[in-house]
């Protein structure tokens, strides 16, 4: 990696080239990354002290991480040179059309840009003019159609926009920013091929772009178009390849890549949340618990992503905390989709799903693309017994992004309690596919195929057997295995999973039916295999518990005394299990 | 939540509509005289009413004609004012420049009615009654104008000035002085830019050029350009009633371009007529991909379909021809997805009638249509054990919401699934889970559940009514009777009579009630609505819709014209009705070829290709088409069957292509066989083989076909304990998985290779099984050919038997000599000959003549097959016989005739033929 001094330099003059471009949410990005880098001890200044607040024990645990994984040690890195300004001082009619930008007054700045022939300008211009038509096709979404529905609206500048940026790449009078813009309206149009090569010639020569990369990220839909875009090896690539990974749920080489970026930008944000992104994928709650936490120390009123930590305090059903980020969005912010989410999480955790969906629904008339939303609505229906709204519901989520495992999830649990469990597979097995290391969605399978009506248990056994191998915390798979297994009569198999599952509990110092159950078998089998000695220690156990198993335990005993004493004929007919 | 979905026919306002309205207005201005203005005569004047009439009452379709287009069409009026009216419209479209001139537009409008309060009403007044047709339609617009908000208004306005900008645009230099069009000529440049409309139009034409080039005529008139040409027949209807012809063919290409190049983003939306027109071209297509299978355009729907999605989003329907296509193309991976797009969206309800998805959450949706469609889809691609999971639970949660029909269906489809998939197949499938048949037990064999089921599901669907689910189930009930032995299905123990045989009579009758299906819809043709359940015929509820309305137009006067072209089939039948009915006549012709019947079977087909061709799929179509042409080869020759397989080839260049594919290749096969080419026959036997799917259980019928085939190759290579070993293991297969017919003819196989072989007494045993197996099946012809090969055998086992083998022989004679092919007949005659010639107490002088005959005869036949073998045979028999009774000059001929044979036979030149490539 460059070193802190020379990424602080570069985005130091990115940010103000970048906002004074009006690319404010990228200008945005740059910032945060540059008061992310951690400073060099020697410059400490006090008033950079508040941002070292936070070097909490994470830090601690990341920092250590830093010299196991780092990759691509030893890479250099190319060098961009910072791109110069073609006019140092604006005109200006820039002035004027960057203060109406300001405002958000789009068109009325792109005519005052109209005979501008500076680059800045006529980017700024076309950057307007794509925003006006933005604007307008959001209006006009409403305008046609209800805002739950597809509409198809357009954006009315992109067929000028494109002849323009065409043009203009034609004449080579184009920079970075404009590159980017032909990107992005040619991404809108469809042409995702030219699209991406743009977007990866502007990211080449203007790395800093934060928008530019995640436009190109969100055009990378598999591992080999990521891998054959030909990239400069530029430090911005890291971020880059670091979300895509995320995006291609390649969770490990994601966080592995964040890990590595973080020992720059310690005191990044943004890198934090996407860690804590990783982590919920991976299903570390723990840890993402413990990232959100820190983060909204050291970032009170952030709203971003905060609705995947409402999701970890909804599974961990912590009411109060919920109650309290949900009152903290909400005077920040309530319009914004991830408010809304929370709420509706909050809500759905107290059991009141009419008032949950109300708030999905706002979150999706404030974007009808908020893929959790759809999703988590669906889960209400599915609450609420409207199973075909639940439907339809998760098939918009799994529309808007075919690799939703949790809506492919939803649909199949939908269906499997309209009571149609082989129609259900099919979602299951797309849901697997998506995200097979999640023991849920396994069990989920299992149970689908030891449904009644369908009754494979052979199937059923199978995906079992993978739940147990993938992380499976609330330990159903074992004991399913077992049973299963003693259903079909094969005792060995059923005998290994008991005592699996025993040991586990034995660990996990659980303790309940299941414990009885294993005992009781485990004591009866090993009685019948006449290995006397393990199934007294089992009986013994038995013992300490209440209920006809300890009168059980108690008669096996007996029974094995008898047998050992001499009489074996006896055993069988007095004392069944 | 899903969306809102456009009430069907919900009136808004269109720039068209305005258009009309501004028409109307100079049809019937208030304060004109007794003839208004541009018009020099009361003709005119009426015409231009008449033509207002037709424009109303049609500006219902999909696609709105653009104002150039209107414009043409108004030229038909044919007065010297139009000119004046045209630039009356457009002037007045682009004097549109604010919503507060749409306002005034309208205000004006309003003056166009006479109010009931008018007051005193002169004479000579022209005025519009508001109750009148033009009337009723100019307060609708106003009405619905009225309901617009601000945007819809501003919305309004830019559709106008879109729509007029073209016509500017060709009038601009003389016309530019009309108004402020300099700001739309610009935009309209910026328009021009866009190719999109004529690049996919170009693509169009390309395609059916190339098609074109590929096979000369276009046999169905249904390529690439069908899914576009066929929509816009179905749109045209209206708007140009009486001037329609002259200008079809451009009007037709100009509709396909806007509706394609409606993509392009510019002022799609207001070309989206009503849902019922978009449901009604989706309705045909439906219909088309099911009758043209994998040779309808994959790609071209699948554009379309795209397209209607941008402009229809919440038409899920779309899904579900996106479905069917693909099912017919073989892509299961988009097939299964489209499915499950479809029934997750609509929750089946799509299409059964008018209600809002909005509405229907209250009920839970027709998911069992789902899981009846997915069995259908996992039949279809060879998946039995997960279709039979799919239908029963199709089945259990039909029988939940109590939905009788789908149960209906569902249980055919489960009959249709047994009967299709061999025994062993279905013996593992049938667990404790298959409900249906788990309270009949165990001890029954798959085919007594199968009767069962059918009977079931037969009684089902008459109690239903549904005629045509009751015809397809007689037809399943006949299929079942001509394949399967009966037995008595519930009575059990030694007391029970065990006769098996099949039922040609039950044949006969269930056919016979199918066919009743053709009157009761003459009758009754309403009864088709209760049918509402099966995957397509949400369709076909549509189509009573459409109808409906097509009869309350009809009611009205003066527009004959356009009800008529409503519906695209003129006769009562509907489509799915006579395609059954075809069905039967279809399997009348196998179970005539099965039975032994050539004339009978000959004519069914016949009757078939000629009566139900147009309605049929394209693979039951190549199914008839390929039993005339085997006919012909066992008939006529390969001469005759080969010249009609190139035009049947023609017919169907790409459809079905595995149908017509095997049929050439088994005749390639047999006149290999004939010319003794045994390696060109292995090739061909390899390349049938090949075509059969590799899974288990399917495609068993191609499959025996290749392996019988390929014993026979080898037995006419001489390679008998190979040929034996083959057929056995055929003979093995074909038992394990219940194909009755072909172990009757792999016995009979059997014994030919012993004969060839020279192994008579092991081939007799051989040949008595096949004879009573094709006793038990009423396998007449079958069973005469067995007849002929244990006569043949008893031949070679010595003279002393030729007296048993000619009365055998005599025996299947009538039965060969009426029904049997050329090679059957020619093998008859050499062998009554034969059994003449060793007969001890043969005479040459007296009996001579029969000999002569019959070998003569079978000469004839035989070089017409070109079966050199046995022609050699022949001849050699006939010098034989001359020679014997001292004819010298033909006893030369004759052997010089056998010696051509035999070197035809030998050197196996390796002419390269045409047809294999």
């Amino acid at each position: 990696m460059g070193s802190k001094e020379i990424c602080r330099n570069e985005l130091r003059i990115a940010v103000r080239q970048l906002s004074d471009r009006c690319l404010y949410s990228a200008s945005k990005w740059a910032a945060e990354q540059l008061v992310g880098i951690e400073l060099d001890p020697v410059k400490f200044t006090p008033s950079n002290t508040r941002f070292q607040r936070g070097s909490s024990s994470i830090h601690r645990r990341f920092r250590n991480n830093e010299i196991t994984s780092t990759p691509i040690a030893g890479v250099s890195y190319v060098s961009t040179p910072v791109m110069e300004e073609d006019d140092i001082v604006d005109g200006d009619f820039y002035l004027l059309a960057k203060s109406y930008f300001d405002c958000r007054e789009y068109r009325r700045a792109a005519h005052v840009l109209r005979d501008q022939s500076g680059k800045k300008a006529v980017f700024l211009q076309c950057y307007a003019l794509y925003l006006a038509g933005e604007k307008r096709k959001d209006e006009e979404n409403i305008e046609l159609e209800g805002p739950l529905g597809k509409s198809d609206a357009v954006n009315k500048e992109l067929v000028s926009l494109e002849r323009e940026l065409s043009m203009l790449r034609k004449n080579g009078s184009i920079d970075p920013f404009g590159l980017y813009l032909y990107g992005l309206v040619l991404k809108e149009k469809g042409n995702e091929h030219l699209a991406r090569n743009l977007l990866v010639e502007s990211v080449n020569s203007y790395p800093w772009n934060w928008s530019a990369w995640s436009e190109l990220q969100s055009l990378c839909t598999t591992i080999d178009i990521l891998h054959s875009l030909p990239l400069n090896n530029h430090w911005m690539k890291d971020f880059f390849l670091a979300g895509a990974y995320q995006e291609l749920r390649m969770h490990n080489e994601s966080l592995a890549k964040y890990e590595y970026l973080q020992g720059t930008f310690s005191f990044s944000n943004y890198i934090q949340a996407q860690i804590a992104k990783v982590q919920y994928s991976l299903r570390e709650f723990e840890q993402v618990e413990v990232i959100f936490e820190e983060l909204l120390r050291n970032d009170p009123y952030r709203v971003e992503d905060m609705d995947m930590y409402s999701n970890v305090l909804y599974a961990k059903e912590c009411f109060s905390a919920l109650s309290y980020l949900a009152h903290r969005v909400f005077m920040t912010d309530k319009y914004r989709p991830e408010s809304c989410c929370i709420i509706g999480n909050y809500y759905s955790l107290k059991g009141q799903h009419e008032k949950s969906v109300m708030y999905f629904r706002r979150a999706l008339k404030l974007n009808k693309n908020c893929l959790s939303a759809w999703t988590l609505m669906g889960h209400e229906y599915i609450e609420m017994n409207n199973t075909p709204a639940a439907v339809d519901a998760y098939r918009r989520a799994v529309d808007i992004n075919p690799c939703e495992f949790r809506a492919w999830y939803g649909l199949g649990q939908a269906y499997e309690m309209m009571g149609m469990p082989f129609y259900a597979l099919h979602y299951f097995r797309k849901s697997v596919f998506l995200q097979p290391s999640d023991s849920r969605l396994w069990i989920a399978m299992a149970k689908c195929y030891e449904n009644d009506q369908l009754h494979m248990l052979e199937e059923a056994i199978k995906c079992y057997r993978k739940a147990a191998n993938s992380n499976d915390r609330e330990a159903i798979a074992l004991h399913q295995l077992a049973k299963l297994h003693r259903k079909l009569g094969r005792l060995e198999e059923a005998a290994f999973y008991y005592k699996k599952d025993l040991e586990r509990m034995e660990a996990e110092e659980r303790d309940g039916p299941n414990m009885v159950e294993a005992l009781l078998f485990l004591a009866t089998h090993c009685k019948d295999q006449k290995r006397f000695e393990e199934a007294e220690v089992y009986c013994t156990r038995l013992l300490d518990y209440t209920g006809p198993e300890k009168e059980t335990a108690k008669s096996l005993l007996r029974g094995m005394r008898i047998a050992q004493s001499g009489f074996p004929s006896m055993s069988a007919e007095h004392f069944p299990p | 939540m899903a969306g809102i979905l456009k009430v069907p026919g919900a009136f808004d306002v269109t720039p068209h509509k305005v258009s009309l309205c501004i028409l109307l207005q100079v049809y019937a201005s208030p304060n004109q005289l007794f003839v208004p203005f541009p018009f020099s005569s009361f003709a005119q004047h009426n015409r231009l009413g008449l033509f207002l009439l037709a424009l109303t009452k049609s500006c219902d379709d999909i696609l709105e004609p653009k104002l150039h287009e209107l414009i043409n069409q108004s030229r038909e009026i044919g007065s010297s004012s139009i000119d004046w009216l045209a630039d009356h419209l457009i002037s007045r479209l682009s004097s549109l420049s604010s919503p507060d001139d749409l306002f005034n537009l309208f205000t004006e409008m309003r003056g166009v009615l006479a109010g009931q309060d008018a007051g005193i009403v002169e004479d000579d007044q022209i005025i519009l009654d508001p109750n009148s047709n033009l009337g009723i339609f100019l307060r609708r617009c106003i009405l619905a104008f009225n309901l617009l908000s601000f945007e819809g208004v501003c919305h309004l306005l830019t559709n106008i000035a879109s729509y007029c900008k073209e016509v500017l645009s060709s009038r601009a230099p003389h016309e530019a002085h009309l108004d402020g069009s300099g700001v739309n000529l610009m935009e309209a440049s910026e328009y021009e830019n866009m190719d999109l409309e004529n690049l996919v139009f170009e693509k169009v034409t390309e395609e059916i050029e190339a098609k074109k080039k590929a096979g000369e005529r276009i046999p169905f008139h249904l390529h690439v350009p069908t899914p576009i040409f066929g929509l816009v027949e179905d749109i045209e209807l209206s708007a140009k009633p009486t001037f329609k012809q002259s200008t079809k063919g451009k009007e037709a290409i100009s509709y396909a371009m806007t509706l394609d190049g409606s993509s392009g983003a510019v002022d799609h939306g207001f070309f989206l007529r009503s849902n019922w027109q978009i449901q009604g071209y989706l309705l045909e297509q439906t219909d088309a991909i099911e009758k043209h299978g994998s040779s309808f355009p994959l790609n071209a729907l699948e554009f379309m379909l795209g397209q209607l999605q941008k402009l229809a989003p919440e038409l899920h329907r779309v899904h579900f021809l996106r479905y069917l296509n693909s099912l017919y193309h073989d892509d299961y991976a988009s097939a299964l997805e489209n499915l499950h797009k479809y029934f997750d969206y609509s929750a089946g309800i799509e299409g059964f009638d008018g209600i809002p998805p909005s509405s229907g959450f209250n009920n839970s949706g027709r998911y069992e249509i789902a899981l009846l469609c997915s069995g259908m889809l996992h039949f279809h691609f060879g998946h039995p054990k997960q279709a039979v999971e799919a239908l029963t639970e199709a089945v259990r949660v039909s029988q939940q919401h109590s939905n009788d029909t789908c149960l209906a269906y569902t249980l055919a489809a489960i009959c249709n699934l047994l009967s299709e998939i061999g025994i062993s197949n279905a013996s593992g499938l049938l667990g404790s889970s298959y409900s249906p048949v788990a309270n009949m037990g165990t001890s029954l064999s798959i085919h007594q559940q199968l009767f069962v089921l059918l009977k079931e599901s037969l009684k089902r669907a008459e109690s239903l009514k549904l005629k045509r689910l009751v015809a397809s189930n007689h037809l399943a009930m006949a299929k079942f009777h001509l394949m399967h032995v009966q037995r008595p299905v519930l009575s059990f123990g030694p007391k029970a009579s065990m006769k098996l045989i099949t039922s040609p009579i039950n044949v006969c009758k269930e056919l016979r009630l199918s066919s009743n299906l053709i009157s009761d819809f003459d009758i009754e043709s309403s009864m088709m609505i209760t049918d509402g359940s099966l995957s397509t015929t949400w369709l076909k509820n549509l189509h009573r819709q459409r109808g409906s309305s097509v009869i309350f137009e009809e009611t009205e006067p003066g527009n004959r014209s356009n009800a008529s072209s409503f519906f695209s089939q003129p006769n009562s039948i509907p489509g799915s009705v006579s395609q059954l009915v075809g069905a039967s006549y279809l399997l009348r012709a196998t179970a005539w070829e099965m039975y032994g019947s050539a004339p009978l079977a000959r004519m069914n087909a016949l009757v078939y290709a000629t009566c139900f061709a147009d309605c049929a799929s394209s693979v039951d179509a190549a199914v008839a088409y390929g039993k005339l042409i085997q006919y012909l080869a066992a008939y006529k020759g390969y001469k005759a069957a080969f010249a009609a397989l190139k035009t049947v080839e023609e017919k169907f260049i790409s459809v079905s292509k595995s149908q017509i594919m095997v049929l050439k290749l088994q005749l390639l096969h047999e006149r290999a066989l004939h010319r003794g080419h045994s390696k060109l026959a292995q090739q061909i036997c390899d390349e049938l083989a090949v075509l059969s799917s590799p899974v288990t259980g399917v495609d068993m019928d191609l499959k025996a076909e290749a392996s019988f085939r390929h014993a026979r190759t080898l037995l006419a290579a001489k390679q008998f304990s190979e040929a034996a070993a083959v057929a056995h293991a055929l003979f093995c297969m074909c038992y394990k998985f219940n194909l009755r017919v072909q172990d009757a003819s792999t016995l009979l196989l059997l014994a030919e290779i012993h004969k060839k072989s020279g192994n008579a007494v092991l081939g007799i045993p051989y040949a008595l099984a096949s004879l009573s197996f094709c006793e038990s099946f009423n396998l007449d012809l079958l069973k005469a050919s067995a007849t002929l090969t244990l006569a043949e055998l008893w031949l070679s086992l010595g003279s002393i038997h030729a007296k048993r083998a000619l009365t055998l022989i005599h025996s299947a004679l009538p039965m060969i000599l009426g029904h049997g092919g050329l090679e059957l007949r020619a093998r008859a005659h050499i062998a009554e000959a034969k059994c003449h010639l060793s007969d001890a107490s043969f005479s040459v002088p007296e009996t001579s003549g029969v000999v002569l005959d019959s070998l003569r005869q079978a000469c004839d036949e035989l070089q017409i097959l070109e079966y050199h073998e046995l022609a050699a045979e022949a001849f050699y028999l006939m010098a034989i016989t001359f020679d014997k009774m001292g004819q010298l000059e033909e006893r030369e001929q004759a052997a010089s005739s056998f010696q051509k044979h035999i070197m035809a036979l030998e050197k196996v030149t390796d002419e390269e033929d045409p047809l294999l490539k």
